[in-house]
């Protein structure tokens, strides 16, 4: 069975819909400039933002005024229904559909916006409902009139958008959904804006990716997704390409750092590779994730290397173009690759110049080329990284049909801090210097329940939490709000996202196999039990330990309480080791 | 110099969490990346920082930090010809 793209809809630095996002392309025009929309002291760093402002967002979507949209939503919204519109679905109704969104920010910028006065009087309190990942898609749902669609958060970094086509696609194969619309959506903000500067990997000038003289990535904003269907179920002169493969592997390096032969990157690509059931030749162009930092593209061009051998397709770095969007990348990134499929050029690598001998030598732009597959590559923070293979025909014939009985091998829970304290049986001191409640717990849960039952190493790893790294974002947005965004500490964001939880576990058991965080509130476990079990059953682990971890601290446990909502737990971190039945 | 060192061993542990160890637990002259105490890439751009705020000296590229940041010694020597504050 294969899976066919029937819609795209994409906002960006270089465009509000299809038709500018490549003319921009091919003109080689970049949306990368100076801070417009962004309210931050670092004017100094150029962005990539999306020329619109909220209202008139707003205003293009005919809502009403008055309610504190997140850009992360009003972004995704505007890209979901331009999918919907080019899929042109007759009806939606009887039919089961996901809105699968990935992002890592969500509301941050609603959040940032208000912090300070959230703290201070009740006003603006409200806006903390807006601010989780799973919060942001349900809004987009809504406001695409996609009622009965079943919604569904990835956050895994950077790699989140091409998780959630990865997900859709399992999702149609195995008959969980008809009509799946996959993407990811992240507006910039204060907040990671000054987290990544903390890693000193934003570049001043225009991003190079793959030059000798890089100096890091710009950041940027955007939103795509994709509407994607069997190709059974999807009239034949609809289809605008093919999923027909893709890898989710784990670096399991660093938490911030890609390995320096790129083995997750090397996995993701090869395993895409053989489900699509091509060889490298058949690849005609790799949209690298290529973001200009000085890691990550000979880490990529190595990984590369190591897949293609001699024979290395044209590459290019689309970055340079839209800045780097984060979560939104992967599903921008798709998008231009099937738009250079389609009209049969390789987007140029803007601002290479100069050869790196640790690099590959990207493209400067192909016209008038035939392509037929293209490797999309995106990878995350903790070594998150995917690979997407797009075709223009049908290659895959595999079924994900359901073979195996899933089976709970053992299970575990921490509710109480006093227990954190075990943790000094898996962790050295000086490996726990950057562990907070959270890390601690979910450490120490999943350590406990693979001794139980006697596993060194599970096939896959899924995470799931509603509000992620909340005492370490809240100390990094509390410190931007108290101290202004000049020294702040790296250690703080870099343990931000949602799948440092997931990936800190990977990285401790070098575990490479599939990795994903689901965020979606009080349906996140619900989201990763269902992968856990579609992974056991059409046999593609044989052992899932999923985990379902959060924290509170006592400055959101004072928003709850003034909301009149029930207190939540300190730490709450629950585990389940999932298996198959023989 | 030795009131420096001590300072520093003080601010390495407090913005390191290193919350188990004591100023005597580390070495002057012991390697604080790799082998030595175990540091990474994370903690260098933490020291960064540090230099910045306690001491006024800027690095603007993580680069510089690698022959400074070799061990405590290192360090104090560094800030002892560099600080501004």
């Amino acid at each position: 069975m294969s899976i066919a793209i029937t819609g795209l809809g994409i906002v960006c630095a270089i465009g509000n819909d299809i038709p500018s996002v490549l003319a921009s392309l091919r003109q080689k025009k970049s949306g990368i400039g100076t801070m417009h929309y962004l309210q931050s002291e670092h004017t100094e760093l150029p962005v990539g933002e999306v020329k619109l402002s909220n209202e008139e967002m707003e205003s293009m979507l005919n809502l009403d005024k008055g309610e504190a949209w997140s850009r992360t939503t009003l972004m995704g919204a505007i890209a979901v229904r331009q999918a919907l519109k080019q899929a042109n679905i007759d009806r939606l109704d009887g039919k089961k559909v996901a809105l699968i969104s990935g992002t890592t920010v969500g509301g941050m910028d609603v959040t940032e916006r208000h912090f300070k006065l959230m703290q201070e009087s009740d006003e603006m309190l409200s806006v903390i409902s807006k601010h989780d990942c799973g919060s942001t898609t349900d809004d987009i749902a809504r406001i695409c009139g996609l009622d009965g669609a079943e919604t569904i958060t990835v956050s895994t970094a950077c790699s989140s958008a091409v998780n959630s086509i990865i997900i859709g696609a399992e999702m149609l194969k195995t008959g969980e959904a008809d009509i799946v619309i996959a993407g990811g959506t992240e507006a910039l903000s204060k907040f990671h804006l000054n987290g990544f500067n903390t890693l000193m990997i934003l570049d001043k000038e225009q991003c190079r990716p793959f030059d000798a003289t890089r100096a890091g990535l710009n950041l940027g904003e955007g939103a795509a997704f994709v509407v994607m269907q069997k190709s059974a179920d999807a009239e034949d002169d609809k289809a605008l390409a093919y999923v027909s493969g893709y890898g989710n592997r784990c670096d399991a390096f660093h938490q911030t750092a890609s390995s320096e032969d790129g083995e997750g990157a090397y996995l993701a690509m090869t395993e895409a590779l053989a489900m699509a059931g091509l060889k490298p030749q058949d690849i005609h162009y790799i949209n690298a994730h290529g973001t200009g930092t000085p890691n990550n593209d000979p880490s990529e061009s190595a990984a590369i290397r190591r897949v293609f051998g001699d024979s290395i397709p044209p590459i290019s770095s689309t970055k340079a173009f839209t800045g780097h969007t984060t979560s939104a990348s992967g599903s921008i990134e798709t998008v231009f690759s099937i738009l250079a499929m389609q009209n049969g050029f390789v987007p140029a690598s803007l601002g290479w110049e100069k050869q790196d001998d640790n690099c590959i030598t990207p493209s400067t732009g192909i016209n008038n080329i035939d392509i037929e597959n293209v490797v999309c590559n995106s990878f995350g923070f903790g070594g998150n990284d995917s690979s997407i293979i797009l075709s223009k025909t049908p290659h895959t014939e595999d079924e994900a049909t359901a073979q195996y009985v899933v089976d709970v091998l053992a299970k575990d829970e921490i509710e109480d801090m006093e227990s954190l304290k075990e943790i000094k049986e898996f962790v050295f001191p000086i490996e726990a210097r950057r562990m907070g409640k959270l890390m601690k717990a979910s450490c120490l849960t999943s350590m406990r329940v693979l001794r139980k039952a006697n596993i060194e190493r599970p096939d896959a790893i899924i995470t799931a939490t509603a509000n992620g790294m909340l005492e370490t974002s809240e100390q990094f947005l509390q410190d931007i709000c108290e101290n202004g965004e000049q020294l702040l500490k790296p250690t703080l964001f870099m343990q931000s996202t949602h799948n440092t939880i997931g990936s800190a576990i990977a990285i401790r058991l070098k575990c490479h196999g599939y990795n994903i965080t689901y965020t979606q509130g009080e349906r996140s476990l619900e989201c990763a039990m269902k992968d856990a079990e579609r992974l056991i059953r059409t046999g593609k682990a044989k052992t899932v330990l999923v985990g379902c971890h959060d924290e509170a601290t006592p400055l959101y446990c004072g928003f709850m309480k003034r909301l009149g909502l029930p207190e939540p737990k300190m730490i709450d971190s629950r585990v389940i080791l999932l298996g198959r039945k023989d | 110099m030795e009131e420096l060192i001590l300072t520093l061993k003080k601010q390495i542990i407090e913005v390191l969490n290193l919350e188990e160890m004591t100023p005597e637990e580390i070495e002057t002259d012991a390697p604080l990346f790799g082998t030595g105490l175990g540091l990474d890439s994370i903690d260098a751009l933490e020291l960064i920082v540090l230099l910045e705020k306690e001491y006024g000296i800027r690095l603007a590229n993580p680069a510089e930090g690698k022959d400074i940041f070799k061990s405590v010694a290192t360090i104090a020597e560094y800030v002892h010809k560099n600080r501004t504050k």
